[in-house]
């Protein structure tokens, strides 16, 4: 098991075996992306009280969902780059915090979208948009770190430090603005998206949605993490043929 | 190093040296004092001098002010000595750099966070701060703004490398500064209208500990990354 994680370390051999899976994951990801849009957009009946504007439900709640976990994800890559020394980790760990924040970025923008129309307004103070949006600046702050540290062996720990610290914070951080909210509003309709009275004609495509663009977010860290070992292991033989034989 | 010293003992010099240094340029203690004056009387003229409407807003303005006065003297904590190679010395020596850590934040505490909690009280009468909110605000900033020294500290242990660091550290900083933001405001406001405090007090509390507990940890090895 240790050799097999070791292994996972070098990034030649990630990039070899990413290489390989890369043509599946694409795949399934473009028949369940174009199976969940159809469906979503032309098939799903449109909501009793919502109408045709439940469908931004079916690009919001996966985004959401997929916002939350790049913190653990770069917490968990931290904690890897820290004690194992493991560059993989930190390559993942770069490429993770600007996508993470364009992932949280669609979902307060596709969120918005949706609430002007159900909620008549782009914006609220409510917990889950606050904690969403303070996320946002989190992950913009491991950049803006991440690109102010020249440095690339300090820079991968200090953001290694700064993850597992917001990462801890994010959670502390979504409690207190949903408490604080709480106290002071009435909860959002957003809960009406798990409401277990619908249907299968309105979760199934969801859940299609939801695992197809969890396939679009490993595609997306995999081709940058790709990308990023190309730059990095440039002056390395086994890049330098690659290129040549390219 | 002759003689063997205590963690106990080094703990207290450090403090007393930080202590000194501060007294010794007091521009440390007053700027952020008058950062945070400054900040609570930009919010009247910008808002509105309506003591109603300050009264409504006064535990907020006073939180954010002690906030961003927090953020502006963070700077000292570290980069003097960066500067002048004693951070260094602090780095090798025998000690856990916990202690040391922790040292350096209550000293830090003790010059920027202390005097503003002393002077909230006034600057809330100031801003027509309801009377039955003082003591919440006041008990509030108390436990609340050490956890502000404790958390700045991480992020300025991360830049303390940087040439120009000002607008990162805030950043970094201030999204992480929010629950400490929410429960001291919601104490105020909701002591205010009748609830009980001490559930507040105990979730600033365990805030407090938590971060004395986990915060330094995390400068200790920021440090030591930026210093490498």
């Amino acid at each position: 098991m240790w050799q097999w994680f070791f292994k996972l370390g070098s990034p030649k051999w990630f990039y070899e075996l990413s290489g390989k899976w890369l043509p599946w994951l694409v795949a399934a990801m473009s028949l369940l992306l174009v199976i969940g849009i159809t469906w979503a957009l032309l098939f799903v009946p449109p909501d009793y009280q919502q109408g045709n504007t439940i469908r931004i439900m079916y690009i919001h709640v996966p985004f959401a969902s997929i916002s939350l976990a790049f913190f653990p994800l770069m917490a968990v890559a931290g904690t890897i780059t820290l004690v194992w020394r493991m560059k993989l980790a930190d390559m993942v760990a770069k490429t993770a915090a600007p996508l993470g924040a364009w992932f949280t970025a669609l979902a307060l923008i596709s969120g918005s979208i949706w609430g002007s129309d159900i909620w008549g307004t782009w914006w609220i103070w409510d917990g889950r948009l606050t904690s969403m949006l303070l996320q946002f600046f989190l992950l913009v702050g491991v950049i803006s770190l991440r690109s102010a540290l020249e440095d690339t062996d300090a820079a991968a720990k200090a953001c290694a430090v700064l993850s597992i610290v917001g990462c801890i914070n994010v959670f502390v951080i979504k409690y207190s603005v949903d408490w604080w909210n709480t106290l002071h509003q009435p909860s959002s309709p957003i809960g009406m998206a798990g409401d277990s009275a619908n249907g299968p004609e309105i979760w199934v495509p969801l859940v299609i949605m939801i695992v197809a663009v969890y396939l679009f977010f490993a595609v997306s860290l995999i081709l940058s993490t790709r990308n990023e070992i190309l730059q990095r292991e440039r002056r390395s033989k086994w890049v330098q043929e690659l290129l040549a034989s390219a | 190093m002759t003689e063997h010293t205590t963690t106990a003992a080094a703990f207290r010099a450090t403090l007393a040296r930080d202590l000194l240094i501060a007294y010794k340029r007091k521009n440390d203690i007053v700027n952020p004092f008058m950062f945070f004056l400054i900040v609570a009387t930009l919010f009247p003229i910008g808002i509105s001098p309506d003591p109603q409407r300050l009264g409504e807003i006064a535990a907020g303005v006073l939180w954010i002010s002690a906030l961003l006065a927090a953020m502006l003297s963070m700077d000292n904590l570290y980069r003097a000595d960066y500067e002048d190679g004693s951070l260094e010395q602090l780095l090798l020596s025998p000690h856990p750099l916990y202690f040391m850590v922790l040292a350096k934040n209550i000293s830090h505490w003790l010059v920027s966070g202390l005097p503003v909690v002393l002077a909230s009280p006034l600057i809330a009468y100031m801003l027509n701060l309801p009377a039955d909110a003082y003591f919440a605000l006041f008990m509030t900033l108390l436990l609340g703004t050490p956890v502000l020294s404790l958390l700045g500290s991480i992020g300025v242990a991360l830049t303390v490398g940087l040439g120009s660091r000002g607008l990162i550290l805030a950043v970094i900083t201030l999204p992480m500064s929010v629950p400490v933001l929410i429960a001291g405001t919601m104490a105020v406001q909701q002591t205010h209208n009748g609830a009980p405090l001490t559930g507040y007090l105990a979730i600033l509390g365990a805030m407090l500990l938590v971060s004395i507990t986990l915060a330094p940890l995390a400068s200790a090895a920021a440090l030591r990354i930026s210093i490498n």
